[in-house]
């Protein structure tokens, strides 16, 4: 508790970075560090996501995209000898006190992974497991709430008929669409996605980002890719990170078309990464 | 034309002083060879199982002439009657109620033990649990019967069972099922040292295939506000049904045909009593006592008592099958 006390009253090493996102912030991060073990991975991390848009991170691999995504919903707590030090405020809950309730959070900040993840369960139960578990709703309820988060994620259509089939039997696509319907359907107000598209064919993906730039009239969204016009195409701010630090932060126009770092020039124009 | 006669040519001085196709045949007889060995060793098993099935009917033919459908039905074994009578009853029921029992203890703690050192055992911990399953299955079943017989037999006879009979002294059907006296020697004795014996398998395999479930699937699964308990019933153990179901049955196997363990404590009595604190004998123990004595009829009547374990192991296994197939459809597969 003391060090989170400390880092935050404790400027920044680092200079202030960026052009401050437009609207109000939803999730703040000051003077993130996160170690695997030994490893100093993520470092003095500063920046915020804002409500309603969003926000892109960028950068090569193992430059601590995913790790600090991971950090938004403490999925890093399943595994020992991983820890965070700072502050990640969720409106104003700090997500890293260890006396949050993690499932509470989690159903906050829902996620959506690299590999389409759905249950081994029928596509009508991926979505209702979720839901079950915080509310007590009838059938008729619960078919509701079923075809609305399908119909979210732009998948109601294409499974309507077969609500009880397998959730494996469906396509990346569309298992992919399944796990975005999944996580709407327990209402959170952050949704993270972890390089969402990377095991989609291309039109799979276009019908992702259209889905994107739906769901951020009522989410915050935060998206890892390493497909820069992906980022350019649905985010308001990117982020690029670099060997664990935040080169640089700010407006996605402004990062792709005059951006003030070498290292992010460098990377936007494909020189390395 | 002219380019083809050069590359033609050409093809022919690469291949230059060896002759492939002579390599190439001696590979295919090396291929050959190996195909046949592995082949045969593939129908050895068939012939040893056949072989098996084929000297164990030619033994029973004696009995299955003499007692026919009655072997079934009757539960008196009394072999130095002149003639025999032989009724397989007692073993058959004695099998069923020890495995029915081990069962009973064994999936429920064995799956526990495999929940907890896959999802959430400390580090520390998770080596000497993982070392102490291994060593389990590791001991020899006769030292299972010597601890049987002269620690836990007495132990249960003098505490457990004495306390299990008064509490459903007053409770219809459970008063039967728990009733006494207390005895060392008893089915339940019997049940609870196949369930420790059965525990390795059931938590080994499980621990295996619990493993294999993607991290990112359970991730997913915490990623919906899941607790760990929800993850594991919802997610998990849906996973790996097929595995799990398949360590159950390798365990269930081994406490149908397990001999001598349940020899020593069992009590080798052949009569069918509703309690399972009194002395009862099974297929396995009822041949591993009486055959180094017997001949003739007798010998025949075990023999049939043999095949008939072999048949209900064979009927065993095939209802795990059916049971995958069904919980698969379910599943929309």
């Amino acid at each position: 508790m003391t060090e989170i006390s400390i880092a935050t009253s404790v400027p920044s090493a680092m200079p202030p970075i960026g052009a401050q996102p437009d609207g109000p912030a939803k999730v703040t991060v000051r003077d993130l560090n996160f170690y695997y073990g030994q490893n100093h991975a993520l470092k003095h991390i500063n920046l915020a996501l804002a409500t309603n848009r969003v926000t892109a991170f960028i950068g090569p691999s193992g430059c601590g995209k995913s790790t600090l995504l991971r950090i938004f919903n403490r999925m890093y707590d399943l595994y020992p000898g991983q820890r965070a030090e700072g502050q990640v405020l969720l409106d104003t809950t700090n997500i890293l006190d260890p006396k949050l309730d993690l499932n509470l959070l989690r159903a906050r900040v829902g996620m959506v992974f690299q590999k389409p993840t759905p249950f081994p369960m029928t596509i009508y139960e991926n979505i209702a497991f979720g839901v079950r578990l915080y509310e007590k709703i009838s059938k008729s309820e619960m078919d509701g709430r079923v075809e609305k988060a399908l119909r979210g994620a732009a998948l109601w259509n294409e499974v309507k008929d077969k609500l009880n089939a397998s959730g494996l039997s469906l396509s990346g696509g569309q298992q992919q669409r399944l796990c975005i319907a999944r996580t709407i359907a327990v209402r959170p107000e952050v949704i993270l996605f972890d390089e969402p598209c990377s095991a989609l064919d291309p039109i799979s993906t276009a019908k992702i980002e259209e889905l994107i730039d739906e769901l951020k009239e009522q989410y915050t969204i935060a998206i890892v890719t390493h497909n820069m016009q992906q980022a350019a195409r649905v985010s308001e701010s990117t982020a690029f990170m670099y060997l664990g630090e935040l080169i640089e932060f700010g407006p996605t126009n402004k990062i792709f078309t005059s951006p003030s770092d070498r290292r992010t020039q460098d990377y936007i124009t494909g020189r390395f990464g | 034309m002219a380019d083809m006669a050069v590359e033609t040519t050409g093809l022919q001085a690469a291949a230059g002083p060896y002759d492939r196709a002579k390599a190439l045949s001696a590979f295919k007889l090396g291929d050959k060879a190996f195909y046949w060995t592995t082949r045969s060793c593939a129908i050895s098993v068939l012939l040893i199982l056949g072989g098996i099935i084929v000297s164990l009917i030619i033994g029973a033919l004696p009995a299955i002439r003499e007692f026919g459908f009655s072997f079934l039905t009757t539960s008196r074994w009394a072999p130095a009657n002149d003639p025999p009578v032989l009724g397989a009853l007692g073993p058959i029921y004695g099998t069923l109620v020890t495995s029915l029992i081990a069962m009973m203890i064994a999936i429920p703690v064995g799956l526990g033990i495999a929940i907890f050192l896959t999802e959430l055992c400390p580090m520390w911990l998770r080596r000497p649990i993982g070392l102490a399953i291994e060593l389990l299955a590791g001991i020899p079943s006769i030292i299972y019967g010597m601890w049987g017989f002269f620690v836990l037999g007495p132990f249960l006879a003098y505490h457990f069972q004495p306390f299990m009979i008064s509490i459903f002294a007053d409770i219809p059907v459970l008063n039967d099922i728990f009733a006494g006296p207390p005895s060392y020697l008893s089915l339940f004795n019997a049940a609870l040292i196949l369930a420790i014996m059965v525990l390795p398998f059931i938590t080994a395999i499980s621990v295996d295939v619990f493993k294999t479930v993607p991290p990112v699937l359970k991730e997913a699964a915490y990623g919906v506000g899941c607790t760990t308990w929800e993850v594991v019933r919802s997610v998990v153990i849906p996973y790996t049904r097929v595995g799990v179901i398949g360590g159950v049955m390798l365990a269930l196997g081994r406490a149908l045909g397990e001999t001598m363990a349940v020899t020593f404590i069992i009590g080798n009595s052949f009569r069918i009593t509703g309690s399972i604190f009194s002395p009862g004998t099974t297929i396995s123990a009822a041949i591993a006592s009486e055959f180094a004595e017997s001949d003739g009829l007798h010998q025949s009547g075990l023999i049939l008592l043999g095949l008939l374990l072999f048949i209900l192991t064979f009927l065993v296994l095939a209802a795990a099958r059916l049971l995958l197939l069904r919980l698969e459809l379910k599943a929309g597969k």
